[in-house]
C-alpha cells in the first residue's frame, strides 16, 4: 500500500447524499419525551411502586436486547433506545403493584419472542410490547388484573364498573378523575390526559403518523356513539370509552408502531378504524373488560392485507 | 441394512411434525399434556404400521386410478379398530383425544407414507418405515406435550416436577402455547441442522420455502 492511497480519503457510496436527520434514536427520544407527562402522572398517582415497575421493565428490556444481539452476532444497537421505549410501554400496561417476576418475565418475552425471534427491529409482525403483555395476561390472569392487584387504593376501575354495574353507575365517575388518571388501570395506560397531550404533540411533530390514531379513536367513539344513542341508560358515552382502559395509550403509541402498521394514509386509517371497532366488540360482547391490546394484536395481522391497497404503477391497466 | 435405514430415517432425518411438517393438526391440538401426546402417537403407530403393511401387500392388486380411495378405506378400517380398542381399554384417553382419533384417517402422514413409500416397496421395508415414522411422530408429540405440560401445568405425566410455589404459564396448555412451542422447536431444529452442516464442512441448507423472499439470508456472507 502506497502512502498516497492511505492518506487520500475518498468516500464512495451510492446516492442519495442528502439526509433529513431523522434517525431511530431521535424517533425514540421524541417518543420518550411524549411519554414523560404520563410518567409524571403515573408517579403522582401510584407513587414509588410505579417507578419500580418502570425501571425494572426498562432495565430488563435493554439487557435482554443487548444479550440477544450479542448472541446473534450482530452489532449492538441498544443505543437506538427502542428497547427503552418497549420497556416503558410494557410497564404502562402493567398494574403498579405487579410482582417483580411478572415485570421481568414480560420484558424478556417481549424482546425475545416479540422482537428478536423475528430478526430484530422492524421485522416483527405484531407489536413487540403486546406479545409480552398477552403472554402474561393469558398466563397469570390474577396478577395481571389491575383491580385485584391494587387493593390499597381509593380509585375505582371504570371498565369493571361499566361491565358489571351498568352505565348509570359508571356515569357517576367524574370525567376529571378519568383524565387525571385517578382510575384503576395499567399504571401508565390510565393517565389519559397526559397521554393525550403527549400523543397529540408527537402527531403534530410528524413523529407519529396520525391516520391510524385518528381511525382508531373514530372507530371506538363511533361505535360507542351508536350504542349510546340507542339507549343512554344501558351504554356509556363515547367519551367514557375513550377515557378508560388503554384506548389512549393504544391509539397513540401501540397501534401506530411503524413496524406493524400499513404504510399509506388510507390503509392506515382503515387499520385504525377496524382496530377501534374490535375494541368495542370485545368490550360489548367479550369476556374481557378492556379489549384494546387484543384488538391491536388482531389488526396487526391485517397489515399485509391492507398494504395491498395501493395505487397502480403508471401505465398498468 | 436397508430395513434399518428405513426405520431410522423417521427418527431424525424425516421426523414427521418437525422436518416434514406433516400431521400438524393433532400435533397442535392434543399435545396439552405428555400423556395425550403419547396416546395419540401410539394410535398413529398402530394405524401407520398396519396400513403400510396392508397397502404394501395389496399394492399389486389395486388399480392405479382408484388407489387413493383404497388407501383411505384401509386406513379408515384400522382407525375404527383403534377407536373401538381405545373405548374399551383407555376410555379417559379416548375422551381427551376426542375427534382427533377418527381424524387419523385423513392425517396426511398416513396417506403420504402409503402413497410415497408403501405402494412402491416391499412388506418388510414398509413396516420398518411405518414403525420409524410412527415412533418419530410419537416422540415428537410426547416431547411437545411434555414441554407444554411442564411449563403450563408444572407437572409431567401428571406428577408435579416444578418447585413449590411455581406459577404455571397457563398460556402453554392453551392453543397459542402450541403455536409458540412449535415455532420455537422448528427454529431450534434449523439451528441444529445449520450447525451440523457447518461442522461437517458441508454447504448450509438453503432457507427455501419462504415464498421466494429469502430476506433472512441477505446479510449472510457467501
Amino acid at each position: 500500500m502506497t502512502a498516497a492511497s492511505s492518506s487520500v480519503l475518498l468516500a464512495m457510496s451510492a446516492p442519495p447524499y442528502w439526509h433529513c436527520g431523522r434517525s431511530i434514536r431521535r424517533q425514540s427520544l421524541y417518543t420518550l419525551a411524549a411519554l414523560l407527562p404520563a410518567i409524571c402522572f403515573a408517579v403522582w398517582n401510584w407513587g414509588l411502586p410505579a417507578v419500580r415497575v418502570m425501571a425494572l421493565s426498562i432495565a430488563v428490556c435493554v439487557v435482554v436486547e443487548a444479550l440477544c444481539q450479542k448472541l446473534m452476532g450482530r452489532e449492538l444497537a441498544v443505543d437506538d433506545l427502542t428497547a427503552v421505549c418497549s420497556g416503558l410501554l410494557l410497564a404502562f400496561l402493567l398494574p403498579a403493584d405487579s410482582p417483580w417476576w411478572i415485570v421481568a418475565l414480560g420484558a424478556v418475552i417481549s424482546i425475545t419472542l416479540g422482537k428478536m425471534a423475528f430478526g430484530g427491529l422492524g421485522a416483527n409482525p405484531v407489536n413487540t410490547v403486546l406479545v409480552g403483555w398477552a403472554v402474561l395476561f393469558v398466563s397469570f390472569p390474577l396478577h395481571m388484573d389491575a383491580n385485584a392487584a391494587s387493593l390499597g387504593t381509593q380509585f375505582v376501575d371504570p371498565l369493571v364498573r361499566l361491565k358489571f354495574f351498568g352505565a348509570e353507575q359508571a356515569a357517576h365517575i367524574p370525567l376529571t378523575d378519568l383524565l387525571l388518571g385517578r382510575q384503576i388501570n395499567g399504571l401508565g395506560a390510565g393517565q389519559i390526559g397526559a397521554l393525550f397531550v403527549g400523543g397529540s404533540l408527537l402527531c403534530m411533530r410528524g413523529i407519529l403518523r396520525w391516520h391510524s390514531a385518528l381511525g382508531f379513536f373514530l372507530g371506538v367513539a363511533g361505535i360507542a356513539a351508536v350504542f349510546h344513542a340507542s339507549d343512554p341508560t344501558l351504554h356509556a358515552s363515547p367519551l367514557y370509552h375513550l377515557c378508560t382502559g388503554s384506548v389512549m395509550l393504544g391509539g397513540f403509541f401501540l397501534i401506530t408502531d411503524p413496524a406493524n402498521a400499513p404504510s399509506r394514509p388510507l390503509p392506515m386509517f382503515l387499520y385504525g378504524l377496524i382496530g377501534g371497532g374490535l375494541v368495542m366488540a370485545i368490550r360489548k360482547y367479550g369476556v374481557y373488560t378492556d379489549g384494546t391490546p387484543f384488538a391491536i394484536l388482531l389488526v396487526n395481522m391485517l397489515t399485509p392485507l391492507l398494504d395491498m391497497i395501493r395505487p397502480k404503477p403508471f401505465g398498468v391497466r | 441394512m436397508s430395513v434399518m435405514h428405513e426405520f431410522t430415517k423417521g427418527l431424525w432425518q424425516d421426523l414427521p411434525p418437525f422436518r416434514l411438517v406433516l400431521g400438524l393438526c393433532p400435533t397442535l391440538a392434543v399435545t396439552n399434556s405428555a400423556n395425550n401426546g403419547l396416546g395419540m402417537g401410539a394410535a398413529v403407530i398402530f394405524v401407520l404400521v398396519l396400513s403400510n403393511m396392508l397397502i404394501s401387500m395389496v399394492r399389486g392388486i389395486i388399480p392405479k386410478k382408484v388407489r387413493i380411495a383404497c388407501f383411505i378405506v384401509i386406513a379408515a378400517s384400522l382407525v375404527v379398530a383403534v377407536e373401538l380398542l381405545m373405548q374399551a381399554y383407555a376410555y379417559p384417553l379416548y375422551q381427551q383425544l376426542g375427534i382427533f382419533v377418527p381424524l387419523i384417517v385423513v392425517n396426511c402422514i398416513i396417506l403420504a407414507r402409503a402413497e410415497a413409500f408403501a405402494a412402491k416397496n416391499g412388506v418388510a421395508a414398509s413396516v420398518a418405515d411405518g414403525l420409524g415414522i410412527g415412533l418419530g411422530y410419537t416422540l415428537s408429540l410426547t416431547f411437545l406435550g411434555s414441554l407444554r405440560e411442564i411449563l403450563g401445568n408444572g407437572t409431567w405425566f401428571g406428577a408435579p416436577v416444578m418447585w413449590e410455589g411455581f406459577e404455571p404459564f397457563r398460556i402453554m396448555v392453551q392453543a397459542p402455547g402450541a403455536f409458540i412451542c412449535l415455532g420455537l422447536i422448528l427454529a431450534g431444529m434449523n439451528v441444529i441442522n445449520v450447525w451440523q452442516a457447518r461442522r461437517k464442512g458441508l454447504r448450509e441448507p438453503d432457507p427455501v420455502g419462504c415464498g421466494g423472499c429469502g430476506c433472512c439470508s441477505l446479510d449472510k456472507k457467501d
